[in-house]
């Protein structure tokens, strides 16, 4: 950790200039991940099954969190829609599996298209819209298909969903089974840090630049010429194609389905994980995720009546805390780091 | 045939009785969106409070009429205290309003899940008496739904556009800085709108009441024709409202002959699509960015 800071080790006397090594190590976040991970990963084998079960639960709701952060975070689009791309996966993956004997990989890709055609079909619907219709418009669909789904038992099983034997994953020569523990986590924590550097690199070419121009103000980017629709549009389908992504894994997690994935609380869910950890930082949103899982987990199971703590908890983020966790670190930190930066 | 003929009279009826409800919430909708830009996602929780205090009126010996009076003022204070200290920190950004009333929307439910229960009950009509039309028996107490609403509905016209405090509330609507330019205290009027928007949903809450079942998760359903409505008619739009909550209740109605509720909502569903892609800012509306 030493060595990736050495440029301004050298400079550090005080302790707030060990809150700035703190701040740069997160900004270099990409070391920092990779380091947790390796380490997780070094030690799954030794952990006890229920914390690798909480570990995988994590890395699947992760890659939700930030895939629905580059539509939340990045173009300050707010939809209600995406636990229909989070069902639609599942339900890609599951019923391939089921019906048309597909093996790993094909259903794999079949729930990532179906969600993909999706994310099209309701993003050319919805981003010429403005703010308030996009809201209203993502959330009727997906309450319609939720709602549908409960009823086309024949299809989903309804609130009872239906289960799968998850097929052999066959890797080259190499197969393996997702109902070992560690391999299932092994496997959801290297999707997890692929889609984290792949929406790392997105957001920061050309493109993810655009990305945070849009959620800043997009009269202004008309105005340079961008078609605006377009980018929003592109950034919709990247995040429905992840969350659908998400939706497939959780399915393969719990070798099971049913059409509460498409209920509105998984359309809730990431944007208290999005708010906890702070929007526009890719790992803010999987901060979020551990928090709040845990505090879910220990919360439901006292409390019958948890979901009135969902509601204060979105009041009490939006009007207390709208930049997060790592946002907080970053204008609380961020700007010694200038200061430091600007003295040298 | 003259069966077919008389139960296609009395599903018109039908859709056309809770058109009228669902007009109630729906402008209460528009009004809001019209006065403040924002959109009240707890709208549907504030009709199903409407219905669920008429329980306890009529569970505590009351009868239908104290309802029809407690009930709306009662939330005409919830939805002002909402306006007020929820609604109104956040005013300027729409989406965090949409979505800070969506969170109340879950604390409402939960705390009427815990007061009232989890059981959908049923109240009984308040009157017996029932009509014969066209060969169709016809609950008295629906005539009187659509007849006590369209008199709501005209009442709620007449306030706007007889009285100095409605004229205020259009000119809000029209343009809400000139508004505040000319004297109006436009803070004023929003948390009036809001409530008065509340107090309509309230209303048809305590319509609906005997018609359908009581539960506290009632209003999800209502405010998603609701909201469809309203993209159909154009949001902001009370003409564009009235007309396609009538004409889109009538249509669901008489298709639940042929099909079943959710394929219904599904061919809403569509023709709200179809909106969006041929007009975005709906048949009746203006053009709001």
């Amino acid at each position: 950790m030493v060595c990736s800071v050495e440029g301004i080790g050298e400079k550090m006397k005080t302790s707030t200039d060990m809150i700035s090594l703190f701040r740069v190590t997160l900004s270099r976040s990409l070391f920092h991940v990779s380091i947790i991970t390796i380490t997780l990963m070094i030690l799954a084998p030794l952990l006890p099954t229920h914390v690798l079960s909480y570990m995988i639960t994590i890395s699947i709701f992760s890659i939700y969190a930030i895939g629905y952060d580059l539509l939340f975070g990045y173009t300050n689009q707010t939809s209600l829609g995406h636990s229909l791309f989070f069902g639609v996966g599942a339900y890609g993956f599951l019923l391939s599996v089921l019906h048309l004997k597909t093996d790993f990989w094909g259903s794999l890709a079949i729930g990532l298209f179906l969600s993909f055609i999706l994310a099209l079909i309701i993003g050319i619907i919805s981003v010429r819209l403005s703010e308030s219709y996009f809201v209203i418009v993502t959330a009727i669909f997906s309450n319609i298909f939720y709602s549908y789904a409960l009823n086309a038992t024949w299809l989903t099983g309804g609130s009872d969903g239906l289960s799968i034997n998850v097929p052999t994953i066959y890797l080259g020569n190499i197969s393996f089974s997702v109902y070992d523990p560690v391999i299932n986590f092994y496997f959801n924590t290297i999707v997890l840090v692929f889609v984290y550097f792949l929406l790392k690199r997105i957001v920061d070419s050309p493109l993810g630049r655009v990305f945070i121009a849009l959620g800043q103000n997009q009269e202004r980017l008309t105005y340079l010429g961008y078609n605006i629709y377009r980018y929003k549009l592109l950034a919709f389908i990247i995040s429905g194609v992840f969350t659908g992504l998400s939706g497939t894994l959780y399915c393969i997690r719990l070798r099971y389905a049913s059409a509460e994935f498409f209920g509105i609380i998984w359309s809730i869910l990431p944007i208290i994980w999005c708010l906890i950890g702070g929007r526009k930082t890719l790992l803010g949103p999987c901060i979020g995720v551990i928090i709040f899982t845990f505090f879910q987990f220990y919360i439901s199971s006292l409390w019958t009546y948890y979901l009135i703590f969902f509601g204060l908890l979105i009041i009490i983020l939006f009007r207390f805390s709208p930049i997060g966790i790592v946002g907080y670190i970053n204008q609380r930190w961020g700007r010694q780091i200038h200061e430091n930066s600007r003295n040298n | 045939m003259s069966d077919i003929l008389s139960t296609m009279i009395f599903l018109l009826i039908n859709g056309l009785v809770i058109g009228f409800i669902i007009t109630l919430v729906a402008l209460g909708l528009t009004l809001i969106f019209g006065v403040m830009r924002i959109v009240n996602m707890a709208h549907g929780d504030l009709y199903m409070m409407g219905a669920v205090i008429s329980y306890f009126v009529l569970s505590f010996g009351g009868n239908f009429f104290i309802s029809l009076f407690t009930a709306p003022i009662l939330v005409f204070a919830i939805s002002y205290l909402i306006e007020r200290f929820v609604v109104r920190p956040f005013e300027g950004n729409p989406t965090n309003t949409m979505l800070v009333t969506l969170g109340l929307s879950f604390i409402i439910q939960q705390v009427t899940l815990i007061t009232y229960g989890g059981v959908p009950r049923v109240i009984p009509e308040p009157w017996t008496l029932s009509f014969q039309m066209f060969g169709a028996q016809y609950s008295g107490y629906r005539l009187a739904v659509a007849i006590i609403s369209a008199t709501i509905l005209s009442g709620l016209w007449s306030f706007l556009h007889r009285t100095t405090y409605g004229t205020f509330i259009r000119a809000t609507i029209q343009d809400a800085e000139v508004a505040c330019a000319t004297g109006i205290n436009t803070n004023r009027i929003f948390t009036f709108t809001f409530a008065l928007g509340g107090t309509l949903a309230a209303l048809g809450g305590v319509l609906a009441a005997p018609i359908t079942q009581v539960f506290y998760l009632m209003g999800n359903n209502v405010i998603l024709i609701a909201f469809i409505i309203v993209i159909v008619g154009g949001l902001g739009s009370f003409k564009g409202t009235l007309i396609i909550a009538l004409l889109l209740s009538i249509l669901e109605g008489t298709l639940t002959i042929f099909l079943r509720p959710v394929e219904v909502r599904i061919i809403s569903l569509m023709v709200m699509v179809l909106t969006l892609l041929l007009r975005p800012s709906g048949l009746f509306g203006r053009r709001y960015r």
